[in-house]
């Protein structure tokens, strides 16, 4: 039986501090979770693009994989992943499918970690927004609550919920493959994003894809406000560091 | 690789690039309507007008519209046979079942007969159903009566407009210049004087000349026969009554089962877009009065005649082949989700085709011209973020009908070729990045 941190290509590719960074929250609550060098990609850019036959053989391919890796559960820390293994993986596979999946949003905000974790941030206090990414707020079982249960119970840190948020947030513009051929689909939605935000020092993603997108609209914009990834944000409290440092 | 595919990408990437030049008739318009789009969404839960924000007044009808348009389009054949029964009988109205668009275009030329000049409403329905294109062949001149509408027509603007305010991107002072260069006179430049300058002008030349004029409609009540137009400006009522004959043309999928489910579907469609319907007509029948012993006679003030040309084309093949978009016969056409796409929100009107834009128009041109012309409209600009599935009242999930959109044009080669390769390393290599 493994349990198995799955990364994501996005992540393992470009963020690779930000892959240490799970992998040692992830292991401070279970050390049973492990990395297996060079997984299959889900498939989640060619879901969009993909006949059922292909799509059906690669997932074919990856479920073998976690079969003869003995894969039992997984957490992963991309959005887009999340949502293709809890969408599509089911649907294909039906039963044959046994692997559950979580996000690492649902591994912290489960109330046991929660209370293991009891983070505080070490200055007097700090607002932060959270952008809801297309993938977990669309996904199966949506992800919209766990963020916000997690950021509430860190002590001296104020949530604050922008206008448009939860499944009324602005796409970021990156989903859906169209990064790699319409970047300019970022332009104005990342920025949109980042002006959309209330009362706050920083921003907060758990997707890969739109931390991709706001980060390049950031720099090319002198946007001042920092664009932080979740588990980024997580390590540095839990190890005393001012995330805005 | 498709050189097809390629060649498209190309173009649609040239489209992109034009957006971005400073002073081009596309970007203009991208800078009035990406700030369109963040007004319209922050009035939607803003409670300045209503006791009730847009997004309760939506949530409050929600599960009822759904059942409405549920109901019509799992039983159409029903409802536009009933619908058409009454019309006839009960309403005094001509009505024409058009098994196609191109039916449709002839009965409609035959009922203009020598009228070269026809008055118009603003109507996505008669793009689609191609009335616009067979008047423009055949050289009837178009009057326009909206004010959006009629200001497109004075800068003779061919790019794909905003369907709720079609000229809101022209400045004034560019509206006043305008108006001089074509009819010699030069209003004051403020709204209310261009405004004052076509009601004392077109607005009498309506009032005199409107012989034979056209509109859609919001929605069309089967139990009734009664047809359902709602506007702000005055120029529907304006036309529907001082003519002589109203022709409507519309799609099947308007129909709804009653007349109060009729007017709901007016006050969605006004609500969601925050725009007022000041006026709403419920048309039963031409003009008539029975002042003279009592004896019927059509035609008093109002309409002589009302023809009513329903339109089938794609709508029963997509129901009964269970078509990728038959969905989209659900669609009440509010034109809302357009605010809240990403795609729209990026790229304006490169977003978009001769049936207007955003991605309701390109997937009406797929409908009429196939996987190619979709793909050129920007079909691979759609990040299949669910917005529009999230805004929708009826909960018609586009995102899901483009993403299927998009396997076919990929499987016809069509597919951007950047996209492509990575789909080809992760098929092949199981990772992106190798």
């Amino acid at each position: 039986m493994t349990k198995l941190i799955y990364l994501g290509c996005l992540s393992r590719e470009n963020f690779k501090s930000t892959c240490e960074n799970a992998i040692k929250i992830i292991k401070f609550f279970d050390n049973e979770y492990k990395i297996i060098e060079n997984p299959p990609c889900c498939g989640s850019l060619a879901y969009h693009i993909s006949s059922d036959d292909e799509l059906k053989k690669h997932i074919q391919y990856i479920n073998d994989w976690f079969k003869a890796n003995d894969v039992t559960e997984l957490v992963t820390i991309c959005a887009g992943c999340y949502n293709y293994f809890s969408r599509y993986y089911q649907d294909y596979l039906g039963t044959d499918f046994n692997v559950k999946i979580r996000h690492l949003l649902q591994f912290l905000a489960d109330p046991k970690n929660l209370r293991k974790l009891d983070l505080s941030y070490p200055g007097k206090k700090l607002n932060v927004n959270y952008h809801d990414a297309c993938h977990l707020r669309n996904a199966v079982k949506p992800i919209i609550e766990e963020p916000r249960t997690i950021l509430n119970a860190i002590k001296n840190v104020i949530f604050n919920e922008m206008d448009f948020n939860k499944t009324n947030s602005i796409c970021c513009g990156a989903g859906g493959g169209v990064y790699s051929i319409f970047k300019e689909n970022s332009d104005f939605s990342a920025k949109a994003i980042f002006d959309n935000m209330k009362k706050s020092k920083l921003l907060l993603t758990a997707c890969p894809f739109c931390y991709t997108a706001l980060k390049r609209i950031k720099e090319e914009n002198n946007i001042e406000k920092p664009i932080i990834k979740f588990e980024d944000f997580i390590i540095n409290l839990m190890e005393g560091v001012d995330p805005l440092s | 690789m498709s050189d097809k595919g390629k060649g498209i990408y190309e173009e649609v990437k040239s489209k992109v690039n034009k957006l971005k030049e400073e002073g081009g008739l596309e970007r203009e318009y991208w800078d009035f309507w990406k700030l369109g789009c963040l007004i319209k969404t922050k009035v939607h839960d803003s409670r300045t007008i209503y006791y009730d924000t847009s997004r309760e007044f939506v949530e409050r009808y929600n599960e009822q519209l759904i059942a409405i348009r549920e109901e019509v389009v799992e039983n159409l054949d029903y409802y536009v046979e009933r619908c058409i029964n009454v019309m006839r009988k009960a309403n005094n109205f001509k009505v024409y079942y058009a098994k196609t668009n191109e039916e449709a275009q002839n009965i409609f030329m035959d009922e203009l007969g020598d009228n070269k000049v026809i008055y118009k409403s603003k109507s996505n329905e008669v793009k689609d159903i191609g009335i616009t294109d067979i008047l423009e062949k055949k050289n009837i001149t178009i009057k326009e009566t909206d004010l959006g509408d009629i200001l497109v027509q004075l800068f003779d603007y061919k790019l794909p407009s905003w369907q709720i305010g079609p000229g809101a991107h022209f400045s004034i002072d560019d509206i006043v210049a305008r108006i001089k260069e074509v009819h010699g006179v030069e209003p004051e430049p403020t709204p209310n004087s261009i405004v004052d300058y076509y009601r004392r002008t077109y607005r009498k030349e309506l009032l005199n000349d409107v012989k034979v004029s056209l509109t859609s409609a919001n929605a069309i009540s089967a139990e009734e026969g009664t047809i359902v137009l709602g506007e702000n400006e005055g120029n529907i009522s304006l036309l529907t009554r001082a003519t002589d004959k109203h022709i409507v043309v519309c799609g099947i999928q308007k129909i709804v089962p009653t007349i109060l489910d009729a007017v709901l579907v007016a006050k969605i469609q006004s609500r969601i877009n925050n725009v007022p319907f000041n006026y709403i007509s419920l048309i039963s029948g031409p003009s008539s009065t029975s002042d003279i012993r009592g004896i019927n006679v059509l035609g008093m003030y109002g309409a002589k005649e009302v023809v009513v040309i329903l339109v089938d084309d794609w709508r029963i093949k997509a129901l009964k082949e269970d078509l990728i978009y038959k969905d989209y016969l659900k669609c009440i056409g509010c034109r809302s989700c357009n605010f809240v796409c990403t795609a729209a929100r990026a790229f304006g009107n490169i977003f978009a085709s001769k049936y207007g834009w955003g991605a309701t128009a390109i997937l009406t041109d797929y409908i009429h011209n196939g996987i190619e012309a979709i793909t050129k409209d920007g079909l691979f600009f759609c990040t299949n973020c669910e917005n529009c599935y999230h805004w929708c009242p009826v909960s018609i999930n586009l995102g899901e009908i483009l993403k299927s959109i998009k396997k076919e044009a990929t499987k016809a080669g069509l597919c951007p070729p950047p996209l492509r390769d990575y789909q080809q390393k992760i098929l092949k290599e199981k990772n992106p990045f190798k």
